[in-house]
């Protein structure tokens, strides 16, 4: 399910779109960056914690449920076809192609990291982007760059939900014919996909005529771009610098040597003072912004 | 069903998962652990009794005595305590391991440890052949303890009986604890049987496939070392299989090879019957130690392969 952004009254989306995406992306990179586990759960605490007070926790509550499946998947797959590890706590024998396998508690550890990451990853760099960065803001900041890579993400941004509510009227159709089962089928789904994208194809057809009907298409459009001179409010600056201070954190922490992990052969994952200062600190640089709510009805 | 047969039943249950579970007990004899570069020209780890848990994998136990790097989830082996595989002078090199001196068609982390397996890790090029079925460095294995946990039985085939090789061969078995039967050469060979074949060349050469392989190269045999065509020279071979020794007479050899689905077969062997003999004296386990086969030139060995730049 796709989070569609919606303005909120919250400091993050106060900031400029831009700067919510380079936050997002931040907390992307910093559980990318971290493997220990009291890191990961501090990125946690910061993602969902960012997330409701950004006026998102449903829509992170949506996501999550399609993403946890995946993330449990990741856990029980990973222990099954890593042949690392010294703790073995269930022996299956030789299964096939497989060969002899040996479910070790490391492996099991490990793809729990894995899943959480996943999971993470997909709640800040999905839901928490989709439902707190405003695509159109971005991409009119973007055209200052590259006015034609503008106009194809602006289209492309667009046709997906028009493809979606394509595909959901194609669905109601076929759910009135006589007979019709209440969900369908594989067949029927394939029938309906390629329906969609038969239509999508007439669609960009068309968008391409429009587009050169309305002169997209001469160099004055390009140079005619508008551009945006705003001064920085108060959350872009904060929302910037926790940004910032993130992935400092993250770099700083991995160049230093605090919250290494070691997954094989034995899992290793200290937990000294400097940890438990690393993931305060993420905790609080993440939603310190926050913090601040003046002028959030922008 | 009440209850208390409910909770009887659950504890079976739980007993019959746990029965799969853990780490298991230790192999109650030692394991023995080396890792050696060059065809065992230098040794990197030797441990006589390695750290080993009950459900060890030839993996999982390098894991445990060494600093292993891997590949591929974790099935390959690409580096222990810093010595990586790849390329190295552009010739390929990598890590390959022997169970009791036999090499598996499996991967290291498929198969178990037993009490009192030899397991070797020797880092080597490949180029002239991946497969080398068969050495003979962790003699008295693998006739000690067998191949998978399970005892072979062995025999002793000779061109000559009655003659000193034949018997010292079986006496060095038998002083080992392994009950070795001795016969002449037969051309039915058991495929479960370990075989030690002694005599010279001229009377074992084509046999059987593993002498025809021999005479075929290490390709073939994994034997880096090969007899003239009259079997009166020894050639011993360097690391890319070219020519880097010629024995003469009285030159005797000790090797191994497996042909595929058969157990291995040892060779005493030599250029004459005094090469044979030679051979027969170096079938002793501080000569054999970490060498894939070995030569004898005036009773002093030669490390075959004869790797370039080393001493034999």
């Amino acid at each position: 399910m796709i989070a569609a952004y919606e303005r909120r009254a919250s400091p993050l989306h106060a900031a400029r779109a831009p700067v919510a995406a380079a936050y997002a992306i931040a907390l992307v990179s910093s559980v990318l960056l971290f493997e220990h586990p009291l890191a990961l759960v501090a990125l946690a605490i910061a993602i969902l914690g960012a997330g409701v007070l950004a006026g998102a926790g449903r829509s992170l509550a949506r996501a999550a449920l399609f993403a946890i499946p995946f993330a449990i998947a990741i856990a029980l797959i990973n222990p099954l076809v890593v042949r690392e590890g010294l703790t073995v706590v269930l022996r299956l024998g030789e299964l096939g192609a497989l060969g002899k396998i040996d479910v070790t508690a490391e492996a099991l550890v490990f793809g729990a990291i894995l899943g959480l990451r996943a999971l993470l990853v997909m709640l800040a760099g999905g839901a928490l982007l989709a439902a707190t960065v405003d695509a159109d803001e971005v991409l009119q900041r973007f055209r200052r760059i590259s006015a034609h890579s503008a106009l194809t993400a602006a289209l492309a941004v667009r046709l997906v939900p028009v493809l979606g509510r394509d595909a959901r009227r194609l669905a109601d159709a076929r759910r009135c014919r006589p007979n019709a089962a209440a969900r369908p089928g594989p067949t029927e789904r394939l029938q309906i996909v390629r329906a969609v994208a038969t239509g999508a194809l007439d669609r960009a057809l068309d968008v391409a005529a429009t587009l050169e009907v309305r002169g997209y298409a001469t160099p004055a459009a390009v140079r005619g771009a508008r551009r945006l001179r705003e001064p920085w409010s108060r959350h872009d600056l904060a929302f910037a610098a926790s940004a910032l201070g993130l992935v400092a954190l993250a770099l700083g922490a991995r160049l230093s040597g605090v919250a290494t992990f070691e997954a094989y052969p034995r899992t290793l994952a200290p937990v000294g003072a400097a940890e438990i200062v690393l993931a305060l600190a993420l905790v609080i640089v993440a939603l310190l912004p926050f913090a601040d709510r003046r002028g959030v009805q922008r | 069903m009440s209850g208390r047969s409910r909770l009887l039943g659950l504890l079976c249950l739980a007993a019959a998962v746990l029965g799969g579970c853990g780490a298991g007990d230790a192999p109650s004899s030692g394991v023995g652990l080396t890792a050696t570069r060059d065809f065992g020209g230098r040794t990197l780890i030797e441990l006589e009794r390695a750290k080993v848990s009950g459900s060890d994998t030839v993996m999982r136990m390098l894991d445990r005595n060494a600093t292993v790097a891997k590949r591929f989830g974790g099935g390959f082996v690409q580096d222990i305590n810093g010595v990586a595989g790849g390329r190295s002078g552009g010739r390929p090199v990598d890590w390959f391991f022997y169970v009791n001196g036999v090499e598996s068609e499996k991967g290291a982390a498929s198969i178990d440890v037993h009490g009192g397996d030899r397991v070797w890790w020797d880092h080597h090029d490949w180029g002239v052949t991946p497969h080398i079925p068969a050495v003979v460095g962790s003699y008295p294995e693998p006739f000690l303890h067998g191949r998978d946990g399970r005892r072979l039985p062995v025999r002793v085939e000779c061109a000559d009986p009655r003659a000193g090789p034949c018997a010292r061969v079986a006496e060095e078995l038998i002083e080992r604890g392994v009950p070795a039967g001795r016969s002449s050469l037969s051309r039915s060979p058991a495929d479960e049987t370990l075989r030690v074949l002694v005599g010279p060349w001229k009377r074992l050469r084509g046999r059987d496939l593993e002498a025809d392989n021999l005479d075929s190269g290490p390709r073939a045999s994994g034997v880096f070392a090969r007899f003239d065509a009259a079997g009166t020279k020894l050639v011993v071979l360097d690391e890319r299989g070219r020519p880097a020794r010629t024995l003469g007479a009285g030159s005797g050899l000790v090797a191994a090879t497996r042909a595929e689905q058969r157990q291995p077969v040892w060779y005493v062997t030599g250029t004459d019957g005094a090469g044979a003999a030679a051979a027969a004296r170096a079938f002793d386990e501080s000569v054999l130690a970490d060498r894939f086969a070995l030569a004898i030139s005036g009773d002093l060995p030669v490390r075959v392969p004869l790797v370039s730049g080393r001493k034999p």
